[in-house]
């Protein structure tokens, strides 16, 4: 039973004005202990975070990789937070496609942790999963992973131990794997990374954790500052006409971005795995957790423009949509001409060659009946009344997806105590942990998933499987017209998504949610690929 | 499963609601939930308006997707409006007397209307929205629907998105087990 005020170091979180407290609830605080990094430590004994450097990866390299605590000054607040190499973000890695290298991390902060090297088809032992593919690195250990990388893309890197707080905390980074194509992208005039985040903060600085147990189970961990490559202030500068390849990566814990560029038209090159089979122009960028996508921008009109998530927030409060913006990163473009125009080529859709004879190879497999079927499911056990009367009244429309933390209090006072996340295997009928599937390398496999809108709170859930690749066939039974290699796809609510994995890469795996909140509340479970 | 000890949570005040409830909450099983599964959750019904013969005993019903030509997980509009594509058809229907039926889409509150088009000899028709809530009318135009403004003929049917149930927590329902199709559907 919640506490009646706030106490066990819980401040209370911000609220948004527009949508009340529920009456009952004043003073209510999580089920769980409160957690902050570096309780006692002099904050100004800890080392001020740098900027991500960027690391040319030569095969055979090692890479020395601490993970540390980080001094950080996120909108006027000094906080401690977390690093990688003491920086935010962690190291940009740049690799070439096919090279090995070695990382020898150290664990320098009070809490175990591993590395996950996301998306990345690499040998087992190195995924970084505690309890399944290795033991964590506990404070003050070293562990060494061997990274290889057979595929080009935008990959990340980022604990597997409660990611909710360390991820949150600052311990991601990109691990880019060029292709050694020089033609592999169209001509862009440079590159750019975006890694986009939220953090949830109040006038101290960072709100708690849970410590036994994540707070936020329902909806996952919103936060009201907005990051781009760790800064709040993120800005460029550009000139007019020039073409920008932006790599963008969602880590937050939770939200879903819907990212515009103005009024300057976004070209969608590369997703997680690789390059769609062909470009395409879009309106925006809808990017879930775990996501990364690849676009080129050309910037055609002097004056500055506004890189923004642009979003229709719910009001539940009210039952309305209403229009948000957050500003993301300004760009300031000049008036002054780039010499090399590159309009040609931007105006382009260029097709994937190398996908054709991919998906041909598998497309006999596009219309087999499903191999396994799953549902995800939520179960709530003594949430504070209040909750469970106003969330049971509300159930008339569910959105198909969460943009914004609709019901802040309710979210926050939800933990992994009471709120269990369910992935079941429909035909099985074993749900979370429980459920193990077997495959030998080489199986081609068509997983189902329905994302039930007939629970207590349901919620879209960016789903990501381990060391493999997979197609999003179908959503909705509508074909996918455009396809590319993902290992993490969004499933709004109510949705039914075919996914066809390549069981190329043999191991123990996680299939499971990136929010991280869910992934604790039991979202998740293991399968095992045989070596063929 | 679904073990919720309703009257006694519904006889409680908020003020002396600072307890945990007995509650465990299941997805899927029961009955009672007002929930559909799949891709007809965000679908719904048009209902008739008895006004025109005919059409009295019809039903109909519009199929809400996404659309089919995002790349992404979900089709969204450049500012955060859900971008559906729509199917829209009616049955029992035995229009007599001249005119056809033309599909259009408008707000709420009637402020912005587009046509979707005219029925075909089937009494369906295909169409998209991008607003998060709309209403879906049907009416007896006597020609197309002209250049697709406004109608000017008389509502045959009429429904609402399913957006449109979201509740106010300061209107109704709150402490009232209702029927969810209470607002104007045939539940």
């Amino acid at each position: 039973m919640p506490a009646m005020t706030p106490s066990n170091g819980w401040r209370m979180i911000p609220m948004d004005m527009n949508m009340p407290m529920l009456p009952g609830l004043e003073g209510a605080v999580p089920s769980v202990g409160a957690f902050l990094p570096g309780v006692g430590i002099d904050l100004a004994s800890i080392p001020l975070a740098r900027p991500s450097a960027i690391v040319k990866w030569q095969r055979g390299d090692t890479l020395d990789l601490s993970v540390s605590m980080v001094r950080r000054s996120i909108d006027g607040t000094e906080m401690l937070m977390f690093g990688y190499n003491g920086q935010y973000p962690g190291p940009l890695l740049d690799a070439i496609e096919g090279s090995t290298v070695v990382v020898r991390v150290r664990n320098e902060i009070q809490m175990p942790t591993t590395i996950h090297w996301h998306g990345v088809r690499l040998e087992n032992q190195f995924d970084g999963v505690p309890g399944l593919t290795q033991a964590p690195i506990e404070p003050g250990e070293d562990f060494i992973y061997e990274v290889k990388v057979p595929d080009a893309g935008m990959f990340w890197y980022h604990p597997h131990v409660r990611e909710d707080v360390q991820q949150d905390l600052g311990l991601y980074g990109n691990l880019l794997v060029r292709s050694p194509d020089p033609e592999y992208f169209g001509p862009a005039h440079r590159e750019e990374i975006l890694v986009v985040d939220d953090l949830l903060m109040d006038g101290e600085g960072l709100l708690p954790w849970g410590k036994e147990s994540s707070t936020h189970a329902l909806m996952g961990r919103f936060g009201n500052v907005m990051l781009v490559n760790g800064q709040t202030d993120h800005q460029m500068e550009t000139k007019t006409g020039e073409v920008i390849r932006f790599y963008i990566t969602n880590v937050a814990n939770s939200r879903t971005f819907n990212i515009t560029f103005g009024n300057n038209r976004i070209k969608l090159v590369a997703s997680d795995i690789g390059r769609y089979e062909r470009e395409q122009w879009t309106p925006s960028v809808v990017i879930a957790p775990g996501e990364r996508y690849v676009v080129d921008v050309q910037f055609d009109k002097p004056g500055e423009t506004v890189i923004a998530n642009t979003i229709q927030a719910i009001n539940h409060f009210r039952g309305e949509f209403y229009p948000h913006v957050d500003t993301l990163s300004r760009v300031m473009v000049s008036s002054q001409i780039n010499e090399e125009d590159l309009s040609d080529s931007f105006e382009l859709l260029r097709e994937n060659q190398e996908m054709i004879p991919e998906i041909e190879n598998l497309e006999r497999h596009f219309t087999k009946a499903p191999d396994y079927e799953l549902e995800t499911l939520v179960r709530v056990e003594n949430l504070p009344t209040p909750i469970v009367i106003s969330m049971e009244s509300d159930t008339l429309y569910v959105p198909p997806m969460e943009w914004n933390d609709a019901m802040p209090m309710m979210n926050w006072l939800s933990t992994g105590k009471e709120v269990t996340w369910i992935l079941k295997d429909k035909i099985s009928g074993l749900e979370k942990g429980d459920i193990h599937w077997e495959f030998e390398q080489g199986d081609i496999v068509k997983i189902r998933i329905f994302n039930s809108p007939d629970s207590f709170h349901p919620m879209n859930h960016p789903i990501h499987l381990h060391g493999q690749r997979f197609l999003v066939l179908n959503r909705d039974d509508i074909q996918n017209q455009n396809l590319v290699w993902k290992d993490t796809a969004i499933l709004p609510v109510g949705s039914t998504m075919d996914l066809l994995v390549e069981m190329s890469n043999p191991g123990e795996w996680m299939f499971h949610c990136h929010i991280a909140e869910h992934l604790h509340a039991g979202m998740s479970f293991n399968f095992t690929v045989r070596e063929y | 499963m679904y073990t919720v000890y309703r009257v006694a949570i519904l006889g409680m005040s908020f003020s002396l609601a600072l307890t945990t409830s007995p509650v465990t909450l299941y997805g899927g099983e029961d009955e009672g939930m007002c929930v559909e599964a799949g891709v007809p959750y965000y679908s719904f019904q048009l209902i008739t308006t008895k006004n025109i013969p005919g059409t009295g005993r019809g039903r109909g019903s519009v199929e809400v997707t996404f659309s089919d030509n995002s790349p992404f997980g979900i089709s969204v509009t450049s500012d955060g409006s859900y971008d559906y594509d729509l199917k829209l058809s009616l049955n029992r229907i035995k229009l007599r007397g001249e005119g056809r039926l033309v599909a259009w889409v408008t707000t709420r509150d009637l402020s912005k209307i587009r046509r979707i088009g005219p029925l075909d000899p089937y009494y369906q028709v295909n169409g998209s929205v991008d607003w998060n809530k709309f209403l879906v009318v049907v009416t007896l135009e006597s020609n197309d629907g002209g250049n697709g403004d406004k109608w000017e003929g008389p509502v045959v049917f009429r429904g609402m998105s399913r957006s449109g149930m979201m509740h106010t927590m300061v209107g109704h329902g709150l402490l009232q087990e209702e029927n969810c199709f209470a607002y104007g559907y045939d539940g």
